[in-house]
């Protein structure tokens, strides 16, 4: 992540096992998602059962960052470049975990609705789940990208995907309800598979946050609660 | 357990965990050791052999001149008779001045050996007392006129050679042609030994009279106040011309060619032998401006001359000693270049300029060479009463008394080293007791 | 309190009465053109400015072109990797490099809109205005009593005991030293611990009622405790002093100044806000130097 090295060189190793913490984490959580959404399609109750056990993991590696961040504050005083990268870091690692807790909670979409007795719910249900997901997925997969090579650019095309995926939340949401408009039945599935896009949606959410961290690691400016679109890679150096 | 022997395989690599522990380690440890002591050893035998050698002066110079401090008397009954001393009834003390005390002795001398008729055997016996026995009889009648008329056993000093025979360095069993006294004067001093009218004082005339031919009536007064006349003209010369150099090259010159030369010129000047000095003195103060020869004045400047370079050396050296800090500190305050100097960094290098100055002085003191050359080098009996009067100094009166032939100056030459030395210890140890007393430490 | 002498009345008598310009009347000066330096070099309240500033010693170059403003009564920390000139600067602004024979300043350095090396204005009075206080504690090997009485006696403040008495009082207690050594002022100055020794020296350059304290790295001699004192004290003295700090230690200059600069090889590589400086610095070398991937 840094091109140049510290005179004192363990400070290196250690940032860059910081940094590999959080890298594990996202790849992760990334992976955590994907799997919920299969199990939720291919009705895999015993696979939604593993991601669920699967979250103490992620857990665990947040711990384990804190942890480091801790020390790297403590013993290493750092300052400029360091010292953003560290807070960004810690705000990451926050962010990523709450994804896994989204994750975990799909799953658990995902074993409630293909453990009751009644019938499957109709695939038009969870159509819009299955494309949301994709654009969430594919956010916090660029946004990780983003953050392994300080790619200030794709962090802004993150940022504003969020966007995108919050009127697919909206009209994701109008559907549902005029599916329980045409059948009362639906109400129970549906209420499930507003759960999960709600999910989605706060991954976007999370994304986006840590977009805003690259943002601010790689140029010192904190662009949060500042419209996406506005950013201009231009006018932060 | 040897470790070379068997080394342990290391973890990191070509590292030998056994390299300090290793028997060819510890011979080299034994070796490096051994060359410590050595060192050490050889210091030792350098400072032993100083010592051995300042102690074989001090004792040698000692063991020959501590005898000069006693002087040997005779005891006289004189009877100071008016018709003898050939002054009327009512003298004066004009009358007293110039009356004939060599004629009491004689009578004294007669009354103790009546034998004694020839007149050179009179001549001889005569001799034994000192040529300047009659200037003391003529100071107790001076002093006290009343003892006219009366009889008294005086204590006259004795001839030089008496004076060695009891000190025991005339061999009284050598052949008489080899030794300054005749069979019978040495028969009329066992006599008079046997009576016990010979016996030896703490000699005062040493220390109160001036240069004299006859040794047992030679003194250092003289020389010892022309050094001391000598040393304050340096003094008061030397320490302000050099402080203020001091100060001046140190704190106030810039450095540029002008100054380096000046800086240069002194260090040269501290190497130049110190007769170049005499000679200067002699054709500059004598010759050119006609001061009078052998004066304390002219050789007081012809020390200073010498001394200034040992006295700028020492007082920069001690301005340098100063930490900078200071200096900054009180520029740092906005005190003036003036107001530093003053107030900070001259109260600081004063013990090292005084100790300096001291050396300076001591070094002067036992100088010769240049005094030499502008006459102070003169027979003075007077003690100089000024800095214009002829006088002497106390190296110079050394010189002259080793130069004497009779036997008697040998002991006072030594004595006189005794006294000049212990003048320069003395200023060592003022220049010791200043530093001490004054020295600041930060 | 009629005798009581107060600093306010010394630090009047000590302007000369016919001041021309007051000093918050001059306008801030504008900065040469090219100049290469990173940041707000100027500020709007200044009370010294130096522009195009260069040091030579001999024919080497000390600084180079330093333009920079020092705004009043505030902290001004300049840091850098050794030999980048920071303490060069530092002893510019009270001319202390006058007293290197070799050393030769330009540019134009200004104390409340007078040039310092203006001929009328005496170098005695500069250095009473801009004190200094060094590296290492160096109090006069006297008491303390005359290490603080020394300043105002030698400029006239004091006219009689009681009024020196009344000020080395102030000034010891403005140090934070007073409580300690009240009861021994005539011991000697240098028998203090090497902090209390350096609150002495702060203490004995505040006498005088300086405008502007220069400090080139006051706490590198000491230890943390002692360094955590004197930081504090520089912070209480902030409000009535303009104080520019020379520190190796970059801690140090985030704790205690308003405004840090970046020297580098004898020029200012960077100004500005402190904390903009230490969380993000605009340029590479000062960044390089803050997080420690110098050299």
């Amino acid at each position: 992540m840094n091109q140049e090295k510290h005179t004192f060189k363990r400070f290196d190793q250690e940032l860059a096992a910081l940094n590999g913490t959080v890298m594990r984490m996202g790849g992760m959580v990334e992976d955590q998602i994907a799997k919920a959404m299969i199990s939720l399609r291919d009705a895999d109750i015993e696979g939604a059962r593993s991601i669920v056990a699967r979250d103490h993991v992620v857990n665990f590696l947040d711990v384990q960052a804190d942890e480091q961040i801790m020390n790297l504050l403590a013993l290493r005083q750092p300052m400029g470049k360091d010292l953003r990268m560290i807070l960004s870091l810690g705000k990451t690692v926050t962010d990523l975990e709450r994804i896994g807790d989204e994750a975990e909670r799909i799953a658990r979409m995902a074993i409630d609705i293909h453990s009751t007795s009644s019938a499957p719910p109709s695939p038009r249900l969870l159509k819009d789940a299955y494309r949301m997901s994709n654009l969430a997925t594919r956010m916090l997969h660029d946004v990780l990208d983003a953050l392994a090579r300080l790619d200030v650019d794709k962090a802004i095309e993150v940022a504003c995907c969020d966007a995108e995926l919050d009127s697919e939340f909206q009209s994701a949401l109008r559907r549902l309800s005029t599916y329980i408009m045409e059948d009362s039945r639906n109400v129970g599935h549906a209420i499930n598979a507003t759960f999960i896009i709600k999910s989605l949606e706060r991954i976007g959410d999370h994304s986006k946050n840590i977009a805003e961290y690259v943002i601010f690691l790689a140029k010192g400016k904190d662009v949060r609660h500042v419209s996406p679109e506005s950013i201009d890679s231009q006018d932060l150096d | 357990m040897n470790a070379s022997s068997n080394p342990k395989p290391s973890p990191d690599g070509p590292r030998r965990v056994d390299v300090h522990t290793s028997q060819a380690m510890k011979l080299r440890l034994a070796r490096r050791h051994a060359a410590d002591r050595r060192f050490r050893a050889f210091g030792i035998a350098a400072i032993a052999i100083a010592l051995i050698a300042l102690l074989s002066l001090f004792i040698s110079i000692t063991s020959r001149g501590y005898t000069a401090f006693v002087q040997t008397r005779i005891a006289l009954d004189i009877t100071y008779d008016a018709e003898i001393l050939g002054i009327g009834e009512e003298a004066n003390a004009q009358d007293l001045a110039v009356a004939d005390y060599r004629a009491l002795i004689r009578k004294s001398m007669q009354a103790l050996f009546p034998d004694v008729r020839e007149r050179r055997e009179r001549r001889d016996l005569l001799r034994i007392v000192s040529s300047g026995a009659e200037f003391e009889l003529r100071a107790q009648l001076l002093e006290d006129p009343s003892l006219i008329g009366q009889t008294r056993r005086v204590w006259l000093t004795a001839d030089d050679d008496v004076d060695m025979l009891i000190k025991g360095y005339i061999d009284r069993n050598a052949p008489e042609t080899e030794r300054r006294l005749g069979d019978r004067q040495i028969a009329w001093i066992e006599y008079l030994e046997e009576a016990e009218r010979i016996d030896t004082f703490f000699n005062t005339t040493f220390f109160i009279a001036g240069d004299s031919r006859e040794p047992e009536l030679a003194g250092i007064r003289s020389a010892a106040t022309g050094s001391l006349l000598t040393l304050l003209v340096t003094l008061l010369l030397s320490f302000p011309i050099g402080v203020a150099t001091a100060v001046y090259l140190e704190e106030f010159a810039p450095t540029n060619k002008l100054t380096d030369l000046i800086e240069v010129n002194i260090n040269n000047l501290a190497a130049v032998p110190s007769i170049i000095f005499g000679l200067l003195g002699l054709a500059v103060f004598i010759n050119f401006f006609s001061l009078p020869r052998s004066a304390p004045l002219v050789g007081g400047l012809v020390l200073t001359l010498m001394t200034l370079p040992t006295i700028i050396i020492a007082g920069r050296a001690a301005l340098k000693s100063v930490p900078p800090s200071i200096r900054e500190a009180a520029l740092g305050m906005g005190a003036s270049k003036m107001q530093t100097v003053t107030h900070h960094v001259l109260p600081l290098a004063l013990p090292g300029m005084l100790t300096g100055a001291v050396i300076g002085m001591a070094q002067a003191l036992g100088e010769s060479a240049p005094l030499l050359m502008i006459g102070m080098v003169a027979f003075i009996v007077d003690v100089p009463g000024g800095f214009f009067d002829p006088s002497t100094a106390l190296p110079v009166q050394i010189f002259l008394w080793a130069d004497s032939p009779e036997r008697a100056f040998l002991e006072r030459t030594s004595a006189a080293i005794m006294v000049l030395l212990a003048f320069l210890i003395a200023m060592n140890a003022l220049a010791i007791v200043l530093r001490q007393r004054f020295e600041k430490r930060w | 309190m009629t005798t009581a002498l107060s600093f306010e009345k010394i630090a009047m008598e000590e302007e000369p009465p016919m001041t021309v310009e007051p000093p918050s009347i001059h306008l801030p000066r504008p900065l040469p053109e090219d100049c290469e330096t990173i940041g707000e070099a100027t500020v709007d309240n200044p009370r010294m400015t130096t522009r195009d500033v260069s040091v030579y010693y001999g024919d080497k170059m000390g600084i180079s072109r330093v333009s920079l403003d020092i705004g009043a009564d505030q902290v001004l920390a300049m840091i850098g990797p050794s030999g980048c000139g920071k303490s060069t600067f530092l002893r510019c602004l009270n001319r202390m490099n006058d007293t290197v024979d070799i050393c030769r300043v330009e540019g134009s350095i200004e104390l409340d809109g007078r040039d310092i090396h203006d001929p009328s204005l005496d170098v005695v009075q500069l250095r009473a205005r801009v004190g200094m206080v060094f590296q290492k504690p160096n109090p006069f090997p006297k008491s303390i009593y005359d290490n603080v009485a020394y300043g105002p006696k030698i400029h006239g403040l004091v006219g009689n005991r009681h009024e020196t008495d009344e000020i080395v009082q102030r000034s010891l207690e403005k140090a934070g030293l007073w409580n300690e050594v009240r009861d021994r002022l005539n011991q000697p100055g240098t028998g203090l611990s090497g902090g209390q020794q350096q609150r002495l020296c702060i203490a004995r350059a505040i006498s005088i009622s300086p405008e502007v304290i220069l400090m080139d790295e006051p706490c590198s001699a000491l230890d943390p405790i002692a360094t955590t004192r004197i930081e504090e004290l520089i912070d209480e003295l902030r409000e009535n002093y303009t104080i520019v700090i020379v520190t190796h230690s970059m801690q140090q200059a985030a704790r205690v100044s308003q405004r840090t600069a970046y020297f580098h090889l004898g020029k200012l590589i960077e100004v500005g806000e402190t904390n903009q400086i230490f969380t993000n610095p605009r340029h590479k070398l000062t960044e390089d130097y803050i997080t420690g991937r110098f050299g």
